[in-house]
């Protein structure tokens, strides 16, 4: 898939290809070859270096881009997956399990949104939108880790909870609260990385964390741009305007002081060079659950209290 | 409403005294339909005549986006409702016992939960447990304050952070939800509470049923959604009628508080 904004750098790729393809084993083309190589790398640095919000949202969405099962078949040695909430089903939307993370060694509990890897598997995952015998399955997940002493790990990657019939029948909103209750007073090192979308409460009931990390071109949102736009400009057209002024972008964020970290991606991003963006989250991990390895669980629980306990902008009211 | 006192019900469609609607606390007397009721007439419904005592009144809302119609709207919705934002919080007394009471408004922007209303919520709930008091959380809101964008998404992290704390003590959170209570309220603290009461006919739910069915396409059932369907699906304790909502809460505060 081709994104609007990669048009020209594809064409040029395009042009290159054809080029050394009528060319040949000749050299007699290679001067045009190089100075279109060179156009390319200039073309590549200026488009990705300066992607608007709402083309990282695009980024962050792209089919190619590696989901939770790359990062889990990449990062861990053995997966055991635990499957169902105890009371409906199994919510294939979010998987989890124990893990053994190959950089440092580290038993966790590693949980995210499966997007899938093809069709069928999307379908499965339903986009990695989940139900709530999804939310639920996750916080007998955050439990399990707290009994047995294990840092939590989420990959943070929906467009949001699903809206949908079944999902309100079955409390999704509930279940939601119960996973943001369940995460704040998880007497365990909680570690959060959005890989890709982080769509509103559905993210955040997988983000209430010590440390929240952002790969570069995904982003954390209370609304899509696409229904904000619809909802306070009443122009689905202007979703690029909601995108800038939602302040979605890792970047953005870490600003703002709501994360902690942006993790680099290869330029154009993840879906370019899938191993190296993997590998920083797996770097980032390492660093991040070694350094919380020794922290006291009251310790940890007070601190994640105070971090989110205080984010918000209000002028100051009496307090009498 | 209408000129000349009366005014039309939106589900039976009689003529109503707007009088007998005031005394009525804005249902119906034909047939019982409980329209939005405003956060100052709710604690008045609620709480010992003179007992309330508001807080935290002088906080008001950021701009931290600077988000392109925020301010107009907040001012506009200042003016209409008199309020400051869409939760009114502080301590009163239901049947001679104390409570920290928080009662939202659907009037200001449409009951969204934005930085302010996060802020009040955990600060009654710190309110409740530092002076020993069981908590009341009246809820009606369309969900986050998208103007304020990812802030008020973290007021739902928030105020769930508040609220382990207070849970860990023995007095109980009572949360009361009326027409409408959607998205990130529910997805946190309204949801939360030992024992949750509806009132007849609201709309309840996490997703909107004009989003399911655009997103889904999938016909929705007679009473989706309404505290009774909630109630059915086991989410909600009980259905209390507006007119007898003070009485149930004194009795159920006097089993547990
Ligand atoms: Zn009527």
């Amino acid at each position: 898939m081709i994104l609007e904004f990669e048009r020209p750098i594809r064409e040029l790729e395009e042009r290159i290809a054809e080029l050394h393809r009528l060319a040949g084993p000749s050299a007699g083309l290679q001067a045009e070859i190089s100075r279109l190589e060179g156009a390319l790398d200039t073309a590549k640095r200026r488009i990705y270096a300066n992607l608007s919000p709402y083309q990282r949202v695009q980024v962050a969405r792209h089919p190619d881009r590696p989901n939770f099962r790359a990062y889990r078949d990449v990062l861990s040695d053995d997966f055991y997956e635990l499957s169902g909430d105890r009371f409906f089903g199994d919510d294939p939307a979010v998987r989890g399990g124990l893990a053994r993370l190959k950089r440092g060694g580290h038993n966790v509990v590693l949980l995210g949104h499966d997007k899938g890897g093809d069709t069928r598997s999307r379908v499965k995952g339903n986009f990695g939108m989940a139900h709530p015998e999804g939310y639920r399955k996750v916080k007998r997940l955050y439990e399990l880790a707290g009994r047995f002493g294990l840092p939590i790990v989420v990959l943070v990657d929906t467009p949001g909870a699903f809206a949908g019939r079944g999902g309100e029948e079955r409390g999704q909103a509930w279940a939601i609260s119960a996973d943001l209750m369940a995460l704040a007073r998880a007497p365990v090192p909680v570690i959060s990385i959005i890989i890709g979308e982080g769509g509103s409460g559905g993210a955040l009931a997988m983000c209430v964390a010590d440390y929240v990390g952002m790969l570069e071109n995904s982003y954390l949102s209370v609304i899509a741009p696409e229904a904000c736009a619809s909802i306070i400009f009443r122009d689905p057209g202007r979703a690029a305007e909601a995108a800038e002024a939602l302040k979605l972008t890792a970047r953005d964020l870490k600003q703002h002081g709501i994360v902690d970290e942006v993790l680099p991606e290869p330029l154009g991003g993840a879906h370019k060079e899938p191993e190296t963006a993997i590998r920083e989250v797996g770097d980032a991990l390492d660093r991040v659950i070694s350094g919380l390895s020794e922290a006291d669980p009251g310790a940890l629980i007070e601190a994640r209290h105070e971090r989110y306990r205080r984010i918000g902008t209000h002028a100051a009211g009496d307090t009498g | 409403m209408d000129d000349a006192g009366f005014t039309k019900c939106e589900r039976c469609g009689q003529p109503i005294y707007e009088k007998d609607l005031l005394t009525r606390f804005n249902v119906c007397p034909h047939c019982e339909f409980h329209f939005p009721l405003p956060a100052p007439e709710r604690i008045r419904l609620l709480t010992d005549s003179g007992s309330f005592e508001e807080r935290d009144r002088g906080m008001t809302a950021g701009d931290p986006l600077g988000f392109e119609g925020y301010e107009e709207r907040l001012s506009r919705a200042r003016m209409n409702t008199g309020l400051s934002d869409a939760v009114v919080s502080g301590v009163g007394k239901i049947g001679g016992r104390p409570v920290a009471l928080a009662v939202m408004d659907f009037r200001f922007i449409g009951g969204s939960m934005g930085s302010v209303v996060g802020e009040r919520v955990a600060r009654t709930i710190e309110l409740a447990s530092a002076e020993g008091l069981p908590l009341v959380a009246v809820s009606a809101s369309g969900g986050a304050r998208m103007y304020e964008g990812v802030y008020s998404l973290m007021q739902l992290a928030k105020t769930s952070v508040a609220l382990t704390r207070y849970i860990e003590g023995s007095l109980p959170y009572v949360s009361v939800l009326t027409d409408p209570t959607f998205g990130g309220v529910t997805a946190s603290f309204a949801t939360a509470a030992d024992v949750i009461i509806a009132e007849p006919g609201a709309r309840i739910g996490f997703a909107g049923a004009r989003v399911i069915e655009q997103t889904t396409r999938e016909r929705l059932p007679e009473g989706f959604q309404t505290a009774e369907f909630q109630r059915d699906h086991g989410m909600v304790d009980r259905i209390v009628h507006r007119l007898a909502l003070k009485g149930d809460l004194e009795r159920l505060l006097g089993f547990v508080a």
